[in-house]
């Protein structure tokens, strides 16, 4: 393909000989501007609905409804933040969603790690078939096994309960967790280390609990993000598993602005529990990202 | 030892396992199951839950809605996937660049990644709210446009062979997509060494035959695995086409999914909505099974 390549590219070389700086110049201006018309396109794109969001969540009732829209708030008010508290019981979903989230991702992690460390460490016989296992339930979408869940969860007593989501958020966080940690176990520190902490007498699990697990921990908390924000942003399960009053989470909680207030006559409020709903998430996903690449590149134990 | 060793990976791996095939793998059977008996909340006390077999299927089939609603999966599963795929071809293009403000870039490009898909779909109806639309308002100034699009609502105007609200979901769903995939990408276009673009410029190649004939070859592991991953997705997608406009107007963002989860919340008839998601089960482990033969087969 390369060779393929040096044969068409030929005259283009020629050309850059014989004429040279203006026509040069200018192309290279040229493609400069396209690609910064991109950049910004994209910019855009990416960050107008988050203006959007920002700035109707200040605004007030009256200058939210007014057409055509302002761009700029013309006096910013905390309005449709106190709104958003008394419409919906908004502190009481929010804990929901942290409570069942942060269970939930403590939870995930011990059993993901155990699983992962025994895949990566030790090959027993049928480890292939359960990684083929964990991927199949990761690849295929959840909409395909909802309904017996939720039979399931329901046949348990466990419908608008903290336990029922748990559950069920743990198992369906399990593969992805399994996956990338078994790559992460096995890359992250050499063998020796558990060869010598078997030869000084530490039983098998003792080296994963008291060795494996404090140095891995990096890894761990990395998936572990992956595993808050899942359960955190989920919709699906929710809307099934906690649908009474008290129990929704924020997520199936934001619905009932959409549901009862129609779309815009409380735009500030409704922008403004998204932004509060959006928050934890988001600084969570920045203290992980830097977890994850202090996880992958710290390893193993030095020396 | 090793006869030690394996009682003890057995029961480190046991409770993950058992929790994933009680609630993973045990469920999509169970599907199956369903799919073949007549389960309608409404005749559970008087009928049961008799099997009937093929019967469920041949209902949906005959319903030109599932049809509808069929085609209509299959093409947001491609539009979100040839267009994030080449927009995070462009954008991690433009990344990998050398130019100020790079990182901030990058962080920018990530956040959708975060934003729960109820949030998203929250902000964008606010943004597509056709008299309140900022966009509308700009393609007003610029006199692209006389009257509002109204993006989620119009059953009538159609752009080459897409709805308007067909096109809106889309962007919605792109928007989402687009982090994910770039940092693939991103990471694909870092482990390419520089000694090949070094040597093919030197034979004189431009920027347009570098990308092609350089970084597409080499990235093509890493797109692969990625069009295989945005696919399934995009067959199973739900939430943004739920929350946006619950596949309306008249069925145009109607997808399967969608179809499924209200024959079973609204209409209560559990046994045709498991149909419906049989049919995404069986598309999307034909997909999945080459994947994993793959995946399982490099390790």
């Amino acid at each position: 393909m390369i060779s393929q390549s040096l044969k068409n590219a030929q005259p283009r070389g020629r050309v850059k000989l014989t004429h040279n700086s203006v026509l040069q110049i200018a192309m290279r201006w040229l493609g400069r501007i396209v690609v910064a018309l991109f950049a910004v396109g994209i910019v855009i794109f990416v960050l107008l609905p988050f203006y959007w969001m920002a700035k109707s969540s200040f605004q007030t009732n009256t200058e939210i409804i007014a057409i055509p829209p302002t761009w700029i708030p013309q006096s910013l008010t905390l309005e449709g933040y106190q709104r958003a508290l008394t419409m919906i019981p908004f502190v009481r979903y929010l804990t929901n969603s942290m409570v069942i989230a942060t269970a939930t991702t403590v939870l995930s992690a011990l059993l993901a790690s155990s699983a992962a460390y025994v895949i990566a460490r030790y090959p027993f016989p049928g480890a292939t078939a359960i990684l083929a296992i964990f991927l199949f339930t990761q690849l295929i979408p959840p909409i395909t096994r909802v309904f017996p869940v939720y039979f399931l969860i329901k046949d348990l007593n466990l419908i608008n309960t903290y336990p029922g989501a748990t559950i069920a958020y743990i198992s369906f966080s399990l593969p992805y967790a399994v996956l990338m940690l078994s790559g992460y176990f096995r890359n992250s520190y050499p063998v020796e280390l558990e060869d010598a902490a078997l030869i000084d007498g530490c039983t098998l699990f003792s080296v994963f609990w008291r060795i494996v697990l404090p140095i891995s921990l990096p890894g761990i908390i990395a998936i572990a993000t992956f595993t808050f924000l899942g359960a955190w942003n989920d919709f699906l399960w929710a809307s099934l598993l906690l649908y009474q009053g008290q129990m929704k989470t924020l997520q199936v909680g934001l619905r009932d602005f959409i549901g009862e207030f129609g779309s815009f006559q409380r735009a500030n409020a409704f922008m403004a529990a998204c932004v509060m709903s959006t928050i934890p998430a988001l600084v969570l996903f920045s203290l992980g990202q830097k977890n994850m690449v202090q996880g992958i590149s710290a390893g193993a134990v030095k020396g | 030892m090793t006869v030690r060793r394996n009682i003890f990976s057995y029961l480190m791996v046991a409770p993950a396992l058992l929790l994933v095939l009680a609630l993973g793998v045990y469920p999509m059977v169970d599907s199956l199951r369903l799919a073949m008996v007549q389960y309608d909340l409404m005749r559970l006390d008087t009928d049961g839950a008799p099997f009937v077999g093929f019967a469920n299927f041949r209902t949906i089939f005959n319903d030109p809605r599932f049809l509808g609603a069929f085609l209509n999966t299959i093409l947001f599963a491609l539009i979100a996937v040839g267009a994030v795929t080449l927009l995070g071809l462009l954008i991690a293009q433009v990344l990998n660049l050398g130019f100020r403000g790079r990182g901030a870039l990058r962080s920018l490009v990530l956040v959708p990644w975060v934003i729960p898909p109820v949030v998203a779909s929250a902000i964008w109806m606010w943004v597509f709210q056709p008299e309140r639309s900022p966009i509308n308002q700009v393609l007003k100034a610029m006199g692209l446009i006389e009257g509002n699009i109204k993006f989620l609502t119009d059953a009538i105007h159609t752009i080459g062979p897409f709805s308007i609200p067909m096109m809106a979901v889309s962007a919605v769903r792109i928007w989402g997509g687009l982090p994910f995939v770039t940092v693939m990408i991103l990471a694909g276009l870092q482990s390419i060494p520089q000694d090949i673009y070094e040597s093919a410029e030197i034979d004189g190649a431009g920027a347009f035959h570098k990308f092609w004939y350089v970084t597409i070859p080499m990235l093509r592991a890493t797109l692969a695995i990625l069009v295989t991953l945005l696919f399934i997705g995009g067959i199973g997608h739900f939430e943004v086409n739920y929350i946006m406009t619950g596949g309306g107007p008249a069925n145009l963002t109607n997808i399967l999914a969608v179809m499924s989860y209200q024959q079973a919340f609204t209409q209560y008839r559990f046994d045709l909505a498991a149909a419906i998601s049989s049919v995404i089960l069986v598309l999307t482990s034909i997909v999945a099974a080459f994947y994993i033969r793959d995946r399982i087969s490099h390790d």
